[in-house]
C-alpha cells in the first residue's frame, strides 16, 4: 500500500480560499466592518464623535460592558451560560462598598475581597451544575435573583453608598498621559512581539514552516500601529483612562490563556465535546468551575469600575434588579464579537469589538440626541444581524466556522 | 509521561502468545438501568496480537471496549492487565497502563486542528505562567513524524478536523492512539468510514502495531474483507456474552456470521 488516503491534492500547502478565511483567521472582519460603518455614520451625523475627548469617553463607556463579556466569554466557550454575572457585578460592588464605608477597610482590602467572593460565587454555580446536573442557564437564573436580594439586603437604609472620597473613585478618575502612556504601550508591545518571535523561533528552530508574513510581520506591525492610534488620540484628550488599561492588561491576559496555554485549549475542548476531552483525561467540571470563576472575578471587578464611575453603588449596580441591559449587553457584546452560544467558539477580541459596537451605538445616537428607546432597539437589531451574516456566510462559503 | 512511540527497527516483544496475555478479561458484567449490556463477557489479548471483536448491533462490542478503555466501570467480573488485577476508573488510567483507544464516535474535538486534537490532554507545555504554553512547534514535529509513518503527509495539520472527510477525521483518531508508546491499541469499528483502500492500509498499518509487539482490538461488521482477512483470532459476541471464539485463519466469513446471528454450525463454544 503506498497510496495516501482520500485527499488526492497536497492539502497541507494548499492556499486557502477567501471562504475558509471568513470562517477562520478573518473572522472578525464583519464585526470590524460593521463598526466602522457605524463609526462613518455617526461622524457624518455629528461633528463632535471623532473627537479625542468622546472617544477616549466611548472607550471608558465601553469598558464595564467589555470585561464583562470578557469574563462570560469563558462560560459561553466551555458551553454553559451565566445569568448571574450581573447580579455578581452589582453585589460585589456594594460589598466592596459596604466594607469601605461601613467598616473603614481600605479599597486596596474590600476591592479584592469582592473579586474573590465573585470567583467563589462562580465556582459555586460551576459545582452546582456539574454535580447536581442542573443547567446552567437554571442554576444562574436562580442565583441571580437571589444575588438581587443579598444586594438590596446589604444597602443601608438611604439605598446607596455614596464612594466619594473613599479612594475608590480614584479608580474612574486615573489617567496615564504623555509619555508614560507611550511607555505602557511600549510594554506592552514588547511583551506581545516576543510571544510572537518566540513561537516563530521555535517553529524555525524544529525546521517547520514559518509564516513570516500573516504569522510574524502582520501581527506585529498591525498592533504597533493599532496601538500607536489609540494611544496618541486618548493622549490627546487626558491619556489612557485606567479603566480602558484594566480593559486591554485583561484582554491580552485572557488573549493568551485562550490562545496559548493548555488550559485554553482545553476549554476550547470541553465546549466542543465534552465527551472527547473526559475520555482525553481532562477534568472537565474543573475547566467548567475556571470558568465560571473567571466570569464571576471578573464580572466583580467590572462592578469595582462601575461603582468608580458612578461614585457610589445602589440598587441601580450591576444593572438592577434581574440584571437590567447590563446582562443582556454583556451577553449580546459577546455575542455580536463571535463568541457562539452553543460553545467552543470565539476569540478574546469578541468582548473588544462587541463592547465596542455597543458602546458607539450608544454614544453615537446620544450625540444624535436619539432617546434611549431607540438605542436599545438598534442595539437588539445589530444583535441578530451580527449572528445572521455569520451564518449566512457559512451558509454561502459551505464551510463551518470554528 | 510515558515517552513517545518510537518506530523503532527493532521489534520490542512484550510478552509471548503463550505467556501472560497483557489483558484478561474474565465474566464482567456492565448493566445500563435495566439494560444489561454486558453478561459476562470475557476476552484475552496477547502482545503481538490482533483479537476481532464481532456481534450483532447491541451485543456490547463498544461497552466491552469501553469498560477496557476506563470509560465505564464494571459491576462484577475481573479484569487484570498483564496478569495483575486492576482498577480502571477512568480513561487517564487506562492511558497509564498503556491502552489506547480509537473509539467507535472517534471523540474528537471539531473545534481543533489535527495537533491539538492528537496531543488532547496530553499537551507538550512549557512552565505555568497564567497557564502552560503549549510546545506548539515540538507538538506538530511529534505529529509530522506519526503521520508520515501512517503514510498521512498531505493531511493539513492546522485545519479544523470538523471540517475534514469522515476517513481523515477516522486517521487523526488512529494517530492519536499511537502517539504515545501503547501496549494495546483498541479500535472500535475502525474501517467503517472507509474506503476499500483506506481500510486495507489500517489492515496493514494494525498488523504493523502487532508485528512491534502490541496488542489490538478491532471491533469490525465488515466479516469478510477485513476480520477474516486482517486478524488472528475472532471473538463472537451475543447478548453480551461471548458465544464462539475461531483462529481467523481457520474460519470462513459465513461461519462468523452463523455465530454472530446465532446459526452455531461450526463454532467452537468458547469457555
Ligand atoms: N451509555 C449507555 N446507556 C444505556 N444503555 C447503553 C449505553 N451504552 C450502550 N447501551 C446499551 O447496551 C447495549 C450494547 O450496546 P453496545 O454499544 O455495546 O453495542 P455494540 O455491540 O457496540 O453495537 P454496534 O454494532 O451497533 O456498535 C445496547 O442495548 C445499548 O442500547
Ligand atoms: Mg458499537
Amino acid at each position: 500500500m503506498t497510496e495516501t488516503l482520500d485527499t488526492p491534492q497536497p492539502e497541507a500547502h494548499r492556499k486557502r480560499t477567501f471562504g475558509e478565511l471568513l470562517t477562520s483567521d478573518l473572522r472578525a472582519l464583519p464585526v470590524i466592518i460593521g463598526l466602522v460603518a457605524l463609526w462613518v455614520f455617526f461622524a457624518t451625523q455629528s461633528d463632535v464623535f471623532l473627537t479625542a475627548r468622546n472617544l477616549s469617553n466611548l472607550f471608558v463607556q465601553s469598558t464595564v460592558v467589555g470585561i464583562m463579556a470578557l469574563g462570560l466569554m469563558f462560560v459561553l466557550l466551555v458551553k454553559e451560560i451565566d445569568l448571574s454575572v450581573a447580579a455578581i457585578n452589582g453585589v460585589t460592588a456594594v460589598l466592596m462598598a459596604k466594607l469601605v464605608v461601613e467598616f473603614g477597610f481600605s479599597p486596596w482590602i474590600s476591592i479584592p475581597i469582592a473579586i474573590v467572593f465573585g470567583a467563589a460565587v462562580g465556582s459555586m454555580s460551576a459545582r452546582w451544575v456539574t454535580f447536581v446536573g442542573v443547567p446552567s442557564f437554571v442554576v444562574t437564573l436562580g442565583l441571580g435573583l437571589a444575588l438581587n436580594g443579598v444586594q438590596l439586603l446589604l444597602l443601608p437604609q438611604t439605598a446607596r453608598y455614596g464612594l466619594l472620597g473613599t479612594g475608590v473613585e480614584v479608580i474612574a478618575q486615573t489617567k496615564i498621559s504623555g509619555a508614560s502612556a507611550w511607555l505602557v504601550l511600549a510594554i506592552g508591545l514588547a511583551v506581545f512581539s516576543s510571544l510572537v518571535v518566540s513561537s516563530m523561533a521555535r517553529r524555525k528552530k524544529a525546521g517547520l514552516s514559518v509564516a513570516v508574513m500573516s504569522g510574524l510581520i502582520l501581527p506585529i506591525v498591525g498592533g504597533t500601529v493599532f496601538g500607536i492610534i489609540v494611544v496618541a488620540i486618548l493622549n490627546s484628550h487626558q491619556g489612557i483612562p485606567l479603566v480602558t488599561l484594566t480593559f486591554a492588561i485583561l484582554l491580552g491576559i485572557g488573549g493568551y490563556v485562550l490562545k496559548e496555554t493548555t488550559f485554553g485549549l482545553h476549554i476550547y475542548a470541553v465546549g466542543n465535546n465534552d465527551e472527547a476531552a473526559r475520555r482525553a483525561g481532562i477534568k472537565v467540571e474543573n475547566i467548567k468551575m475556571a470558568a465560571f470563576a473567571i466570569a464571576g472575578g471578573v464580572a466583580a471587578l467590572a462592578g469595582v469600575i462601575a461603582a468608580s464611575r458612578t461614585l457610589g453603588v445602589g440598587v441601580f449596580s450591576g444593572g438592577g434588579i434581574g440584571g437590567g441591559t447590563l446582562l443582556l449587553e454583556s451577553i449580546a457584546a459577546a455575542v455580536i464579537g463571535g463568541v457562539s452560544l452553543f460553545g467552543g467558539r470565539g476569540s478574546i477580541h469578541a468582548a473588544l469589538l462587541g463592547a465596542l459596537v455597543i458602546g458607539s451605538v450608544q454614544n453615537g445616537l446620544n450625540l444624535m440626541g436619539v432617546e434611549n428607546e431607540i438605542r436599545l432597539i438598534v442595539t437588539g437589531l445589530l444583535l441578530v444581524l451580527a449572528v445572521s451574516i455569520d451564518k449566512l456566510i457559512e451558509r454561502f462559503t459551505g464551510q463551518q466556522s470554528f | 509521561m510515558p515517552p513517545f512511540y518510537i518506530f523503532s527497527e527493532e521489534k520490542v516483544l512484550l510478552e509471548t502468545k503463550n505467556g501472560t496475555p497483557l489483558i484478561s478479561m474474565r465474566n464482567i458484567k456492565k448493566s445500563f438501568g435495566s439494560v444489561h449490556a454486558l453478561q459476562g463477557a470475557s476476552l484475552n489479548v496477547h502482545a503481538g496480537e490482533i483479537v476481532a471483536l464481532v456481534g450483532d448491533n447491541g451485543a456490547g462490542k463498544s461497552t466491552l471496549v469501553k469498560v477496557m478503555a476506563g470509560v465505564h466501570g464494571w459491576d462484577a467480573g475481573d479484569y487484570e492487565f498483564e496478569g495483575k488485577p486492576v482498577k480502571i476508573k477512568n480513561p487517564s488510567d487506562a492511558n497509564n497502563l498503556g491502552i489506547q483507544t480509537v473509539y467507535q464516535d472517534l471523540a474528537l474535538c471539531d473545534n481543533l486542528d489535527a495537533v491539538q486534537n492528537l496531543f488532547l490532554g496530553r499537551e507538550l507545555a512549557g512552565p505555568k505562567i497564567f497557564g502552560s504554553r503549549v510546545r506548539r512547534a515540538a507538538c506538530e514535529v511529534r505529529a509530522k513524524e506519526v503521520m508520515a509513518r501512517m503514510r498521512l503527509s498531505n493531511l493539513s495539520l492546522s485545519r479544523p478536523v470538523g471540517a475534514m472527510s469522515g476517513g481523515q477525521r477516522q486517521n487523526i483518531a488512529i494517530a492519536r492512539s499511537i502517539l504515545w508508546t501503547p501496549k494495546v491499541v483498541i479500535l472500535d469499528e475502525p474501517t467503517a468510514a472507509l474506503s476499500h483502500s483506506a481500510a486495507a492500509q489500517v489492515s496493514s498499518l494494525i498488523r504493523t502495531l502487532a508485528d512491534e509487539g502490541l496488542g489490538v482490538v478491532v471491533v469490525s461488521h465488515d466479516i469478510h474483507h477485513f476480520v477474516v482477512e486482517a486478524t488472528d483470532r475472532i471473538e463472537v459476541m451475543r447478548l453480551g456474552a461471548n458465544v464462539a471464539s475461531f483462529k481467523s485463519s481457520d474460519v470462513t466469513g459465513e461461519q462468523v456470521v452463523n455465530a454472530m446471528v446465532g446459526g452455531d454450525e461450526g463454532a467452537n463454544l468458547a469457555g
